[in-house]
């Protein structure tokens, strides 16, 4: 086990600031390594996720990202060789803990991945997927209302109302997006992942998708990885810059976007390199 | 459901559902591991089966017996020269010098079934041997010839159930009439004397089982068939009834008829046949099968049990008494088969061997190899190189595809249509063999060299063309070149498949007995001939049982043909093999 | 050394100094300066080489193949005409002979009956209501029979007859003293169908100078026809072939000069040589139809295509001779479509269960070691030879099945039944299934596996739930393959299935199967033309259609399949 008080001095910026105290400490890291078959892709990485907001991962490509993203919800399983060290807390609860089942985990984080993925079925049973497999619903009516409240809540209900037998692939890119979102909050989970969410649509759907993120930031919370700085600039709370597989920044997005304290950091932002 | 206080209750239920999930999981798990485990026992299963059968096959037993070659009878001319070698009577010979072994058969239907001990094809093979040394006339020659096929499958232990039991007492043997009479001094007959009432016994059941399906059947008809089924019944009530008595008989004498074991006893060199045990098991009655000694209080004798009955067997007592003689002589050597190697196809198995069918083999294959791969590997440069994309070439594409999922016996059905009856080429020959299974291989090579034009990099090909070579240029000195070890791989795996195929050579007539090796050349293209597995196709129908353990060795010798060219395959990827 | 093989060594000699001399003239054009020249100094040697050899050695090797038909027909031709006088003599026997002539009324009057009874039935069957009496109908049945024996046997008479007077006319010619060459022309004509292709069969073995399967003056007066035509026909053709040889070697040479575009012209016979090579696929294709459905439709001829499609008799066995009425055997393959149905299902019942679950348990679950042995292994399974398994079926299989179901309480179980001939074919049929579903669960994307997994999804759901599904199409596909391989698989049916044609639906029964009777109707003996042997053809068009279909199908499924996901 990692020391649950790291020494201060090293991870000057693991918390997003003063700015943020009365949110609630969801996700806790401490000294997170990755190695992928030997080769290291994130080193001593230490962050304090705040509840109900969302924060934003910056970074040019393979700075490590997406890999911290993915050991939230432990996918890095799923890799053959990943490797995951240090000490990793959604509540308190140790996520790399053996007493923790990824089932369980997963269903409490959601995630959302970059390319829309709606499983070839219909509207309907890609939202009842998880309620379905994790027995969350005793009745067909109990099912309905979930499929319907969590369309409702990914503001897709509207459309797709009256074709909820069509196949889900069937649906526009930003449709899927939102249709893949309902999917994720139809198990109710408490923290839900994006990794690059928009990357695959056009500017309207991205508009729509990041204007469901700020809804969605009410009851959940939520972190998004993202190429671009505007997205983050609009849509978070929190921005935390990684680069190399370090975390090199981690601040309010309004005091990383106006007045980064490292310097990598704002060649980033002005657009030097990445 | 947004209420936030649902959330404990939500995880209540989903880890009061987990266990259900994990069962579900390991089952589907284990599902999955028991069938690539089924498919690797069935694998084990099927290659250790035809070992198993196989091991006989590779060992013969050979009779070693000395042969006199009489001039009169081998050299009628008396000029030694071959054409008067040729015409001698080799068959007398052999019978000459078996009779020699048991001087006391002297009755021509015993003469007959002794001359049966070997296959008379083998004068043929004597008299090859004189022709190679003709200063063997005249002179007595050790010459070994397989036995009988049957005979050897007695001799390894796998056509009859046999025992040899020890004796305790001292025998008394003594002459009654044209038979024997046998007393021991212990009671060493009457084990026998139970075993045979077991078994008469369990005759006895059965027959009564019978007997009751007879009346059972016999409730549900009328008229003539209810009449015929009790009859039936009450017969073989009475039979059983008849073998009962036999079986509990106090006194007197039980007869040994063939459907019971043969019991032999065996003295020096006189083997007697037991025909009937008297009912207190101390003495018996018998029939000399060699030999005629008599004697009393013999200490050294033994008793030899053939559980099989001789009428459910294809080897006499008489034939199997006579085998034990001559191990006994030690004129009976166990050899490697040669015959399986050396030899074409014959009708007596202990002669027939894989040459011609490899031979055969061999030649289709280079017809095969020769048709198939150059044209599999033009096509395929055409479809990928140059080929402008059109109705025709998707046409020849789909055309290609399919191809290769059309059943083998198709092709040899185009075979028999087209080169047999419209080109008026020969039946069974090897040259339409592999013009059939040439069309046959030709979809797996271009597939296959398809596959590996398109694994060498477009920068090969621009490169090339940018220096100024020719489209034929860059295709020949470059793309070719960079791409002919898969093309090779593919098309030994190709051949490999070809060399295994049955069906659509069975179409061409390939299927003939053919009892002599094609010759290896252009000449023998032509000549009928079968191929491995026709060859196990054949053999796998015959007759004699003892084709049964040539089949499967013939089917190792395929495999290991086949392994090899996979083998070949596998090492030629392994070295060439290039990654961009 | 024969007249053909020195007319080859010699065009192969011109061949080379074909090559020699386009080589040296292009360099002779520029003066040794070969940077002048369009093409490369070897590709005007190709150029030349190749028209000076090849069309003459194709014209050799078009002799090498047509000789013996031609030299047939032409000694046919010139025997007949040889005969004529002879022919002309039985004619006017024929004609003037009484017996002959009444026999053959007899013979036509027993058709007429035979007919007018079956036209009978006909109308009989097609009836309804009253008028269809079963009674009346077995016995016009029978009397249909023995009409149809009745003819057969007054053909016979007169086929008799006939040969009679054929006789006694070659006896009468024979003693008159007739040319040899007339007398073997008569036999020749008159003989059946099957005996003249014996007889000229013969003819060209002794004009070979081969064992011929008789012996008799008049097959080798034959003989020296065949080997005069023989003769004529190899030496005409040998001065062609070297008359071409020699004008291609002078036309092409004196085309070589400096601009010329030797490489050009060479390369685009290479082109054409390619594209000749890929036509041969769609030559091999166009062999097969024709050839199936010229065979098939000559059987049609006699039986018509709803008797073959929907008769429940199968036993082509009583055909005696071809040109025989009513002693056609029984043509109707439904038996033999049920048998294949039976046995394939068996089949694929073992097969995509076991394949299936072996391909996701290699795919999702096995480690890469474990995957590294156990593949090899199933990819042995699919390259062990169908006759193998034929004989596993027959020795191991066959009788463990009859003793286990005897031990379970069936009577009389045989060891060559539906049922092992089925599991045996899905055990062929495994690796098959297993790779292609391997491959096609490989190109499920893993988006969606990732997308299953973040919802917290277990393995199995996961597989069954969304890979499974995503996948179906290129299983289906597959699985489709694996059904026309079944249908189309010979040696494993051949040996363990059995050969009678029983319509059921016991798998412990014996059962033939499409691909069975083919083979049992092609091997051994068998007569050309008759209706037995054509039936096969029949067969063999029922199962080509039958896969092409499903094989068109399965490969666009699958096709699809990989569009979408790539």
């Amino acid at each position: 086990m990692v020391n649950p008080m790291p020494d201060n001095q090293s991870h000057p910026d693991m918390s997003a600031g003063a700015g943020q105290a009365e949110l609630p400490i969801k996700v806790q890291a401490r000294d997170v390594c990755v190695s992928y078959s030997g080769k290291q892709a994130l080193n001593h990485v230490s962050i304090d996720v705040p509840d109900r907001s969302v924060t934003a991962f910056i970074g040019p490509s393979g700075c490590g990202k997406s890999t911290f993203l993915r050991c939230l919800n432990r996918m890095n399983d799923t890799i053959e060789g990943a490797k995951v060290v240090g000490s990793l807390k959604i509540d308190g609860l140790e996520v790399n803990d053996k007493s923790v089942d990824p089932v369980v985990l997963r269903a409490n984080v959601g995630m959302v991945f970059q390319k829309p993925n709606p499983f070839p079925k219909s509207i309907y049973d890609n939202v009842a997927y998880g309620p379905r497999i994790h027995g969350l619903a005793l009745s067909k009516d109990e099912l309905d209302a979930i499929v319907e409240d969590s369309l409702k809540k990914a503001g897709l209900w509207d459309e797709v109302a009256d074709r909820l037998n069509h196949p889900g692939t069937g649906l526009s890119g930003g449709q899927q997006q939102r249709l893949v979102i309902a999917r994720a909050i139809a198990v109710n989970p408490e923290v839900i992942l994006m990794d690059e969410p928009c990357s695959a649509l056009d500017p309207i759907a991205t508009a729509k998708i990041e204007e469901l993120i700020d809804e969605l930031r009410e009851n959940y919370c939520i972190i998004i990885v993202t190429h671009s700085m505007q997205q983050a600039a609009r849509v978070s709370q929190q921005t935390a810059f990684f680069h190399m597989g370090n975390l090199v920044e981690y601040g309010t997005t309004e005091e990383i976007f106006t007045n980064p304290r490292d310097p990598r950091t704002q060649d980033y932002i002005t657009g030097r390199f990445g | 459901m947004t209420d936030t206080a649902d959330i404990p209750k939500l995880r209540q239920a989903i880890s009061d559902h987990l266990p259900r999930r994990y069962r579900a999981e390991m089952r589907f798990r284990v599902a999955g591991l028991s069938a690539v485990g089924l498919a690797v026992a069935i694998l084990v299963l099927l290659v250790g089966s035809i070992v198993m059968q196989a091991i006989p096959a590779f060992t013969v037993n050979q009779l070693v017996l000395p042969v006199r070659l009489e001039s009169d009878l081998v050299d009628p001319q008396g000029d030694g020269s071959e054409a008067s070698l040729r015409r001698g009577s080799y068959g007398r010979v052999l019978q000459e010098a078996v009779r020699e072994q048991f001087p006391g058969v002297r009755d021509r239907r015993q003469l007959r079934t002794l001359f049966t001990l070997y296959t008379a094809l083998n004068s043929t093979r004597l008299m090859d041997e004189v022709l190679a040394d003709p200063g063997l006339v005249g002179e007595t020659h050790t010459f070994r010839m397989p036995i009988a096929d049957d005979l050897d499958l007695y001799l390894k232990g796998r056509l009859v159930q046999d025992r040899t039991l020890e004796t305790a007492g001292r025998l008394t043997v003594a002459e009654a009439g044209r038979d024997f009479e046998l007393t021991s001094s212990a009671a060493d007959f009457e084990g026998l004397r139970d075993t045979v009432s077991n078994l008469l016994r369990a005759e006895a059941a059965s027959l009564d089982t019978r007997a009751e399906q007879a009346r059972n059947r016999a409730e549900g008809q009328t008229g003539e068939d209810r009449e015929d089924s009790l009859y039936e019944a009450g017969r073989l009530s009475a039979d059983a009834d008849a073998l009962r008595a036999e079986a509990e008989l106090e006194s007197g004498w039980v007869e040994l008829s063939d459907t019971l074991p043969s019991i032999l006893v065996e003295t020096g060199e006189t083997h007697l046949r037991l025909t009937a045990l008297s009912a207190d098991g101390r003495s018996a009655r018998a029939e000399s099968l060699l030999g005629d000694e008599t004697g009393s209080e013999l200490a050294d004798w033994s008793l030899y049990v053939i559980d099989t009955p001789e009428a459910r067997r294809r080897v006499s007592d008489q034939l199997i008494v006579w085998t034990r003689a001559l191990v006994d002589r030690g004129l009976v050597s166990l050899d490697f088969n040669t015959a399986l190697f050396a030899n074409a196809d014959s009708r007596e198995p202990e002669l027939a061997g894989v040459k011609g069918a490899l031979f055969g083999s061999i030649l289709t294959m280079l017809i095969t190899l020769t048709l198939s791969v150059p044209v599999g590997v033009f096509t395929a440069l055409y479809l990928e190189e140059y080929a402008p994309k059109n109705r025709f070439t998707d046409l020849i594409e789909v055309n290609i595809n399919n191809l290769a999922a059309v059943p083998s016996i198709v092709f040899g059905l185009l075979g028999l249509a087209v080169f047999i009856n419209s080109f008026g080429l020969p039946r069974s020959a090897p040259l339409v063999g592999g013009l059939v299974l040439s069309l046959m291989t030709l979809p797996t090579v271009i597939i296959a060299t398809r596959a590996a034009l398109k694994a060498v990099p477009v920068s090969i090909r621009q490169a090339a063309l940018a220096v100024g070579a020719s489209k034929t240029q860059t295709v020949f000195h470059h793309v070719l070149p960079l791409a002919a070890p898969g093309i090779l791989t593919g098309s030994i795996i190709g051949l490999a498949q070809a060399m295994g195929e049955t069906a659509p050579l069975l179409m061409i007539g390939m299927v003939a007995f053919i009892a002599d090796a094609p010759t290896l050349g252009l000449e023998g293209l032509t000549q009928p001939a079968t191929v491995m597995p026709v060859q196990v196709f054949l053999w796998s129908d015959g007759a004699e049982r003892a084709f049964e353990a040539r089949t499967a060795a013939a089917i190792l010798v395929l495999l290991a043909l086949m392994i090899g060219f996979n083998a070949l395959a596998i090492y030629l990827r392994r070295r060439f093999e290039r990654r961009w | 050394m024969s007249v053909t093989a020195l007319i080859a060594l010699a065009i192969l000699v011109m061949l080379a100094g074909g090559f020699y001399a386009g080589r040296s003239r292009a360099i002779q054009a520029v003066a040794g300066n070969t940077v002048r020249l369009h093409s490369l100094p070897n590709y005007h040697g190709y150029y030349v080489a190749i028209w000076t050899g090849l069309p003459a050695l194709l014209l050799l090797v078009a002799h090498g193949l047509f000789a013996d038909k031609v030299v047939e027909n032409l000694t046919y031709a010139e025997l007949r005409r040889d005969a004529a006088a002879l022919n002309a003599q039985l004619d006017e026997a024929l004609s003037t002979d009484t017996v002959y002539e009444a026999l053959r009324a007899d013979a036509v009057q027993l058709r007429g009956r035979a007919d007018s009874i079956a036209s009978d039935l006909e109308r009989l069957r097609s009836a309804t209501g009253e008028d269809r009496d079963p009674e009346r109908m077995e016995a016009l049945d029978s009397q249909r029979l023995d009409a149809l024996n009745a003819v057969t046997s007054a053909d016979e008479a007169v086929l008799d007859r006939r040969m009679e007077l054929v006789d006694g006319v070659a006896a009468a010619a024979r003693e008159a003293g007739a040319p040899v060459r007339a007398l073997a022309g008569f036999e020749l004509t008159q003989a059946p169908r099957e005996r003249r292709q014996l007889f000229l069969a013969d003819t060209l073995n002794i004009a070979h100078g081969e064992l011929p399967s008789r012996e008799s003056r008049e097959l080798v007066a034959a003989a020296s026809i065949a080997t005069r035509h023989q003769n004529q026909l190899r030496y005409l053709i040998g001065a062609m072939a070297l008359v071409v040889a020699v004008a291609g070697l002078w036309r092409t040479r004196s085309q070589v000069e400096p601009a010329f575009r030797a490489r050009n012209h060479v390369e685009s016979l290479v082109t054409a040589l390619l594209l000749f090579s890929s036509v041969i696929a769609i030559l091999t294709t166009v062999g097969i139809v024709f050839s199936l459905l010229f065979e098939s439709l000559r059987f049609f001829s006699t039986v018509p295509v709803s008797e073959f499609l929907f008769g429940l008799q199968w036993s082509p066995q009583i055909a005696l001779r071809a040109d025989q009425v009513g002693q056609s055997g029984a043509f109707g393959a439904v038996p033999l479509f049920a048998g294949t149905a039976l046995i394939t299902l068996i089949a694929m019942v073992v097969a995509v269960p076991i394949g299936l679950l072996a391909a996701v348990y290699l795919s999702e679950y096995a480690g890469p070691r474990f995957r590294a042995t156990a593949k090899p292994l199933l990819e042995i399974l699919a390259g062990i030879p169908t006759v193998v398994y034929g004989f596993f079926a027959l020795l191991t299989v066959g009788p463990f099945i009859r003793g286990l179901f005897s031990w379970l309480g069936f009577e009389d179980v045989v060891t060559q039944s539906a049922l092992s001939a089925g599991l045996v074919m899905g055990i062929m049929i495994i690796p098959f299934i297993s790779s292609l579903s391997d491959d096609v669960i490989n190109s499920v994307p893993q988006t969606l596996r990732d997308g299953s997994y973040a919802m917290g999804a277990t393995r199995s759901e996961t597989i069954s739930h969304v890979v499974l599904p995503a996948a179906l199409p290129g299983i289906v596909g597959a699985v489709l393959l694996g059904v026309s391989r079944a249908v189309g698989e010979t040696m494993i049916v051949v040996m363990a299935a059995g050969q009678g044609a029983n319509l059921t639906a016991n798998p412990l029964e014996s059962v033939t199967t499409i691909t069975v009777q083919i083979v049992m109707l092609l091997t051994g003996d068998q007569e050309f033309d008759s209706p037995k042997t054509l039936s096969a053809f029949a067969l063999g068009l029922v199962l080509f259609v039958v896969t092409l279909i499903m094989n068109v199908v399965a490969l666009r499924v699958v096709q699809r399949y990989r569009e979408k996901y790539d």
